[in-house]
């Protein structure tokens, strides 16, 4: 009752903002930032859309794909902001530094983003750019969707959880405190790599101690020739993980974005599958 | 008796002719002593007699047959070549710097025979190295290193030796002892030494024979008695010279 | 001869005892007990899966690896005359680099594994060409500053093969592997670059009485029927094969070829025919002992091969540079 209370307010709320904040309210958004680059697109419509990141249209959610195409995009040089004339900019913590501080002087508003670790953390951020951007109403639709399907998932946790690892041939495995294991979570497997706290090395020795069930590999990395590729490609791992691979978007199990909830929910999925298939084989 | 003879020899180096048709002949015994101005092309002569250089026209003969026609590795069992100022850019110890010399005639793989290092052993008493043989040759006077190189040359028994400036950089007792050492070489082995030498007076007392040559062309050829004289070294260097003197204390001067 | 012979025990010795070590050591601990049970039938089968699987062909390949550096590095200085000459400072690894990089963000290296190996060996043969005819001729360090320049086009050409690579996250990843590693090597590394470093090193190995020859000067080897060209062919072949070949499979991994002959030579002597074996089993231990580090250094992350080899290499090359600079104006 009180929800649907709210949500009545928001969209009133809604109709009432053009009205209200002719000014205030940012018409043409700018994101420096792969993970802000997906917000706005599930924020806002794309002719408020200044410019993307050049990423998104290789590494972002396939959904937006076609949308992104239609954007421009940008490398994130201060140059590119200054020609774009944003009302507002949304950059990372950590990259793009000196583009930011050039913006500092020229007086662009910039918001920076804190990097998200688990759910709590998403819904931070996407209230943060949704009332920057205006569309608060939106943000707090997306994140009822977010809240919803995560219930839906706690509901109906399989008993027999999956022992999965993010490892894309060694470096970078994501353990305790990153979104990849609360969205592993969620879905209901359990991260073998959440032993170690944040990002860390995994070598192919310590991945055979562990014995997980699943490897889930960086879809940048599945696709495209690299290093870790041909390591991925090592014959033990071939030997024992034919059949046993998936493929993530990495940015997207990276970036705060309330779609995670979606993504687990598909996870769930293509785990359930996996575990139909091996059934046989183990006695 | 080895037969060197070299008939019609031209090479032009950078358009400029280095060696204008010079045809000498030259056999076992004899101790040639290649005398002229710098530039004269006494190295270049020696390099291609040596069968180092092959020259643009005209050939050389060993034994009757063209140097060319040799492979490096027999040629180097015939005959052995000193360049200017050798030296080792290792600090090999001086037993292992002889027997370099043998390079020609060893296999491969493994190490040397009893014959091997016997002659090594001759080659290190016959140039007074005994006292020096496991002293780093980095570390050897010029005169020893000298030596040093001489036995290389002289360890594999080579029938031709072409020597160039043995006596650059070595003091008068140094040079006076190379160049017994290499005319005893000629006339008690039977070898056959070319050296190109500056000093004329050693030239003259030691050599069993002049090649005197400048700007490419062969002026003279003949025992050094009867070719070195004032009117030649006029020739060849441009100033006045006088012979006097005759066998151990001949002498040459100019002014 | 003796002392060769003895050294040769010697390192064949430490060259056994670092590979039982490198057997032994690794992330995960596993007693001598379960590890010499992995032959049996009914062995454990994690404890016969990183025995034979994963240890065994990396000490496999830092034995071959560091044989190839150490032996290129002993011919290189034989030929040049010089005691700086060395793979990776004459600029022969960034070229083999370069070839590798090529061969795997193109992905060429996917579609047919030997391009890998291949491109390293085209990459390091270029190098080394352009470097010895630049820096050819008198003074030490003509050759050294002909490497450095020859590495900075190879590197540039690596940057720009990194542009052009459709991974994003190629140039972080292409800056770790350019420190090299051994980790996470499998039989399939072994059975691709084997066989070249086998060959570069056995035609190196023959270049001997020619490198002999060449310490008394280029005009006197020649006139003791050395043939020059075809001895430089040799060398260069060798060291491409070799240095080609390691690199593909382990990166860039420097100073081996600089530290392993002159380790040797107080003990066998300068002449280079005598160096070379001592220089390559030398070689073979530094690098393992290097791989052995990486696995005990109490870091979070790997340590890096090359950083290692570096980080202990440097010293002893400002050591040589100021030796040198005593002896030689």
């Amino acid at each position: 009752m009180t929800r649907r209370c709210a949500l009545l307010l928001c969209g009133l709320l809604q109709m009432l903002q053009p009205v209200l904040a002719d000014n205030a309210v940012p018409q043409r958004v700018m994101s420096l930032n792969l993970c802000a680059d997906q917000l706005l697109l599930a924020l806002l419509p794309p002719q408020r859309i200044a410019s993307l990141t050049w990423l998104s249209s290789t590494e972002g959610d396939p959904q937006w794909l076609s949308v992104v195409r239609q954007l421009p995009s940008n490398h994130g040089s201060a140059e590119e902001v200054l020609a774009a004339h944003p009302d507002l900019v949304i950059a990372g913590a950590f990259t793009t530094l000196a583009t930011q501080q050039l913006l500092r002087r020229t007086a662009t508003p910039v918001l920076r983003l804190q990097p998200v670790q688990d759910w709590e953390g998403i819904r931070q951020v996407t209230r943060e750019v949704a009332a920057a951007v205006g569309e608060v109403a939106r943000g707090e639709q997306l994140l009822a969707q977010m809240d919803a399907t995560l219930a839906q998932l706690q509901a109906t946790r399989p008993a027999q959880p999956l022992r999965v690892i993010g490892w894309s041939g060694g470096t970078d495995v994501p353990g305790r405190d990153t979104l990849f294991d609360a969205i592993l979570t969620a879905a209901g497997a359990v991260n073998v790599g959440a032993a170690a706290q944040g990002h860390s090395d995994f070598d192919l020795e310590q991945l055979l101690l562990l014995r997980p069930e699943v490897l889930m590999r960086g879809a940048a990395y599945a696709s495209t020739p690299s290093v870790r590729n041909q390591v991925a490609a090592h014959r033990v791992v071939r030997q024992l993980y034919n059949g046993a691979q998936l493929t993530y978007p990495e940015a997207v199990y990276g970036c705060g974005v309330p779609r995670a909830a979606q993504l687990a929910l598909q996870l769930r999925g293509q785990l359930l599958k996996l575990r139909a298939a091996q059934q046989p084989v183990a006695p | 008796m080895m037969q060197l003879q070299a008939s019609g020899v031209c090479v032009t180096l950078d358009r400029r002719d280095v060696l204008k048709d010079i045809t000498v002949s030259a056999q076992g015994g004899e101790f040639i002593a290649v005398i002229g101005p710098n530039g004269a092309g006494k190295s270049t002569l020696l390099s291609v007699l040596a069968g180092l250089r092959k020259p643009d026209r005209g050939q050389v003969l060993l034994q009757d047959k063209p140097l060319s026609a040799y492979a490096p590795r027999e040629l180097a069992r015939h005959r052995a070549f000193l360049p200017q100022n050798p030296r080792c850019d290792w600090p090999l110890p001086v037993e292992r710097l002889v027997a370099l010399g043998l390079t020609p005639t060893l296999p491969a793989f493994g190490g040397f025979s009893a014959d091997d290092a016997a002659r090594i052993e001759t080659a290190l008493t016959a140039c007074d190295l005994l006292a020096h043989r496991q002293q780093a040759a980095t570390t050897l006077s010029g005169g020893e290193l000298a030596r040093a190189m001489l036995a290389r040359a002289l360890v594999a028994d080579p029938q031709v030796l072409v020597v160039d400036e043995p006596l650059a950089g070595l003091d008068p007792r140094h040079a006076l002892d190379t160049m017994r050492r290499l005319r005893r070489l000629a006339e008690q082995d039977g070898r056959l030494v070319i050296a190109a030498v500056h000093d004329l007076t050693l030239a003259l007392r030691h050599a069993t024979r002049i090649w005197a040559l400048r700007d490419g062309c062969l002026l003279a050829d003949g025992a050094p008695a009867a070719t070195l004289d004032g009117a030649l070294v006029a020739a060849l260097f441009d100033v006045a010279g006088c012979v006097s003197g005759t066998g151990d204390s001949a002498f040459v001067d100019w002014v | 001869m003796i002392r060769v012979a003895r050294l040769g025990l010697w390192l064949g010795l430490v060259l056994a005892l670092l590979s039982v070590l490198s057997l032994l050591v690794g992330r995960v601990w596993m007693s001598p007990g379960q590890l010499l049970g992995a032959w049996r039938l009914d062995a454990d089968p994690l404890a016969a899966l990183i025995l034979i699987e994963l240890r065994l062909p990396r000490t496999v390949l830092a034995l071959l690896v560091g044989a190839a550096l150490g032996l290129s590095g002993a011919v290189l200085q034989g030929l040049t005359r010089n005691p700086l000459a060395e793979p990776g400072l004459l600029g022969v690894s960034s070229g083999a680099a370069l070839g590798a990089v090529i061969a795997i963000h193109s992905g060429l290296a996917l579609v047919f594994p030997l391009a890998t190996p291949l491109l390293g060996l085209a990459g390091a043969f270029v190098a080394a060409l352009l470097t010895l005819s630049l820096g050819r001729g008198e003074g030490v360090l003509v050759l050294v500053l002909a490497g450095s320049a020859v590495s900075g086009v190879m590197l540039a050409g690596t940057a720009l093969a990194l542009n052009m690579a459709a991974n994003p996250y190629a140039a972080y990843e292409i800056s770790m592997w350019l420190m090299g590693s051994l980790a996470d090597k499998s039989w399939d590394h072994v059975l691709l670059a084997g066989p070249f470093l086998l060959a570069g090193l056995a035609v190196l190995a023959v270049s001997g009485r020619g490198l002999d020859a060449l310490s008394l000067g280029e005009t006197q080897a020649r006139s003791l029927g050395v043939d020059l060209s075809r001895l430089r062919l040799q060398v260069l072949a060798g060291t491409a094969l070799a240095v080609g070949a390691a690199t593909a499979v382990a990166g860039a991994v420097g100073f081996i070829g600089l530290l392993a002959p002159h380790l040797v030579r107080p003990l066998v002597g300068h002449q280079p025919r005598r160096v070379l074996w001592p220089a390559t089993l030398a070689g073979a231990a530094l690098l393992l002992a290097a791989d052995l580090g990486t696995r005990l250094l109490p870091f979070t992350q790997e340590l890096k091969l090359g950083v290692l080899t570096v980080l202990v290499g440097t010293p002893f090359f400002v050591m040589l540079v100021l030796r040198l600079r005593k002896v030689a104006p």
